[in-house]
């Protein structure tokens, strides 16, 4: 069997990114059986998002009062932040894009789900382990390990619990009526097949069993590389390629340059978290392997943006003006293009010697990680959440409310990040420059994050409310509530 | 099915690229590293009981979201060894005996790679964890007072109490004392000392000016 030529060998159908319509019965029968498990795991997601925006809110306004709930154990920065930033991916990021992913795969693969209890429960699971595993955060059990704080055992009820959900849609995959695989399915298999890997390699060495401190650093990069390109990324590009077709009716613009994002990204992801040891404590190959990588990262960037924009340019202007699921889509395509530039940037060593440790590298992350992968994944749900519950949102104005609070909250809170944290660099680069005096300057950067997160929690509010508007309908209409 | 098992494939040979370029090398080659011989014993040294009790209380506390502990390459940048948190850039040797690397991605306070030769008086240690500002103007480190406890002075002040007298100080006839999470955190910070010369240090990098 040769790769190139079976991969190459792919009927026009798959141009498109779903099989040609199914028949209403049949789609309803797919949908029925997925809303369950669907809507349990996006509700926990919408409650961690809600917590940790309100955590992280706290965190901001401590940076500029730094008196503000102090000498208080549990709400102490250094336990508030990294938990924070933990329920934005273990509690947020992760079972969302794994609802995403089940949607998908099942209308991608046009099977209903079966025996969706155990995919319940291990989304219960799940949800147990990321709340024991805070709380133990909370009370100084954390590991201190970068995006991996939580202690030994929750971090293994995780790991766990996502096999199980895993194993689940793999096995979808293999009942699979539907012969084609699609551009997203690509996308989402390998964001599927990899975090195991990576959070069980990651944890293994460093929380479960601890390696020689030595070789810590470099391992510590690789996951917080890897689940930025190989679970951020592919989830959201995958919805990307299915949504814009979709909504649009227009065909995939290349096949042969989503073929050429696809593999680069691969290549290119897993190596890049090395770049933020430029120098480190590790040898010189390993740093340049890092600053190369990160800077190809741009190509995978390009080509999916040039299939994107054509098909927007191929599409009719008015679907692109009516569809609140394209223009959050629109926002997040726009904030990777960015991100992967600053990116880009700060990967130079000589820039990055005066980037590192700063607060440059924190507003690149937020980009990416609330515009690109946060505005897409919206832009989906908005798209998903009425077909799931046969409901259509109750207020265009409060979606656009949620678009605008978030629009202007992320631009407002990566620049200032990005700007504050070029002045802070240059200011650490001038030893005369005392440290005490260098955070006076990043002062005024912090309100204006600390404003931009409020406005983000704002924005998540009319996002709520919209749902809790949904809720009401299909109480008033007696349908089948999804437990 | 053939398309699905090669893009498998594909998938699979991508992405263990990296894992073994960066996970096994490291382990293999960086976890493997040995100790070696000084003038002055085994480099790195050993910590203490208590430093290894202290780090878990670093870890606990979350100060790596703050503080970094890395000298960086002079290839790179000078300004670290500038501003005195170290005297040459650091090593992966240096992580040797840490439980935990603490390598830490954002600089909200100084360096602590080498702390423990720039401060050496515990009692500054406990004071500076206990009010911050009072004793770095404009610092933006949160007070740790959990960390401490306020007893009665019993017949002569204990060695350990703080002198304290801004807004938290005591009230007359007591003093504040550091609890021993306190003690073993003071204890590691003060065994933070990368200042030893190693063998591949020396032969490498040139010294700071």
């Amino acid at each position: 069997m040769n790769n190139a030529t079976t991969l190459s060998k792919i009927e026009p159908a798959s141009y498109l990114s779903e099989p040609l319509p199914l028949d209403a019965s049949k789609r309803l029968e797919i949908d029925r059986s997925l809303s369950v498990p669907i809507l349990f795991l996006m509700r926990s997601s919408f409650f961690s998002f809600s917590l940790a925006l309100f955590l992280i809110s706290i965190c901001a306004v401590k940076l500029v009062f730094p008196s503000f709930l102090d000498g208080i154990s549990f709400l102490t920065y250094g336990r508030l932040f990294p938990v924070a930033y933990d329920l934005f991916i273990y509690g947020w990021a992760i079972p969302l894009g794994f609802a995403l992913i089940l949607w998908l795969m099942a209308r991608l693969s046009a099977t209903p789900l079966s025996h969706i209890r155990i995919l319940t429960a291990a989304a219960h699971l799940w949800n147990s382990a990321l709340f024991l595993g805070s709380l133990a955060v909370l009370a100084g059990y954390g590991t201190s390990v970068i995006f991996l704080e939580y202690p030994n055992w929750a971090s293994f009820l995780l790991f766990v619990s996502f096999l199980l959900m895993g194993l689940w849609v793999l096995l979808l995959t293999q009942e699979r009526k539907e012969r084609a695989l699609y551009v997203s399915e690509w996308y989402l298999l390998t964001a599927l097949c990899s975090f195991p890997w990576i959070y069980g390699t990651a944890n293994l060495m460093l929380t479960w069993g601890k390696i020689q401190g030595s070789a810590q650093g470099p391992i510590q990069c690789w996951y917080a590389g890897s689940l930025m390109q190989f679970w951020l990324t592919p989830i959201a590009l995958g919805t990307i390629y299915y949504l814009i077709p979709k909504i649009t009716g227009v065909k995939i613009y290349s096949y042969y340059l989503a073929l050429f994002g696809f593999f680069s990204l691969l290549l290119f992801s897993g190596w890049n978290g090395l770049s933020s040891l430029i120098g480190g404590a590790i040898p010189a190959w390993m740093m340049s392997a890092g600053v190369v990588t990160n800077i190809m990262l741009v190509l995978p960037m390009i080509a999916v943006v040039i299939n994107f924009y054509w098909m927007f340019q191929e599409s009719e202007k008015l679907i692109l003006h009516q569809s609140p699921a394209l223009r959050f889509v629109a926002a997040g395509i726009i904030s990777y293009v960015i991100a992967t530039v600053l990116s880009l940037v700060s990967s130079f060593p000589c820039f990055n010697a005066i980037l590192n440790f700063t607060d440059y590298l924190s507003g690149t992350f937020l980009l990416f990680f609330l515009g690109f992968f946060g505005m897409t994944l919206f832009g989906g749900l908005y798209y998903f959440i009425p077909r799931l519950t046969g409901i259509s949102w109750s207020s265009s104005k409060l979606i656009q409310f949620h678009f605008w609070l978030s629009v202007v909250g992320i631009s407002l809170m990566v620049s200032s990040m990005v700007l504050g944290g070029m002045i802070e660099g240059v200011a650490f680069n001038d030893p005369v420059i005392t440290f005490t005096n260098i955070l006076s300057y990043t002062l005024p950067w912090n309100v204006l994050v600390t404003l931009s997160w409020f406005l983000l929690l704002l924005g998540f509010f009319c996002f709520m409310r919209l749902l809790v508007t949904m809720r009401w309908e299909m109480i008033e209409e007696k349908l089948p509530m999804p437990r | 099915m053939n398309r699905l098992r090669s893009l498998f494939l594909i998938i699979i040979l991508l992405f263990f690229s990296s894992w073994l370029g960066v996970v096994v090398y490291s382990y293999l080659e960086l976890g493997h590293f040995k100790s070696v011989a000084g003038s002055d014993g085994i480099l790195p040294p050993y910590y203490s009981g208590q430093a290894i009790l202290g780090a878990r209380v670093y870890a606990a506390s979350g100060c790596m979201t703050c503080h970094t502990q890395q000298i960086r390459q002079l290839d790179v940048t000078h300004s670290d060894i500038d501003r005195k948190w170290g005297t040459r850039p650091s090593v992966a040797l240096d992580y040797l005996r840490d439980q935990t690397a603490f390598l830490g991605k954002r600089r909200m306070g100084p360096d602590l790679s080498n702390v423990g030769s720039r401060l050496t008086d515990p009692i500054w240690y406990y004071h500076h964890l206990y009010e911050p500002d009072q004793v770095t103007p404009g610092s933006i480190m949160p007070s740790y007072r959990y960390l401490f406890h306020m007893q009665k002075i019993q017949g002569e002040l204990s060695a350990q109490a703080i002198p304290l007298t801004g807004p938290h100080a005591p009230p007359p006839g007591y003093e504040v004392v550091p609890t021993k999470d306190a003690q073993d955190l003071v204890a590691y910070l003060l065994s933070l000392k990368h200042d030893y010369t190693l063998p591949e240090v020396s032969a490498e990098t040139p010294s700071a000016p």
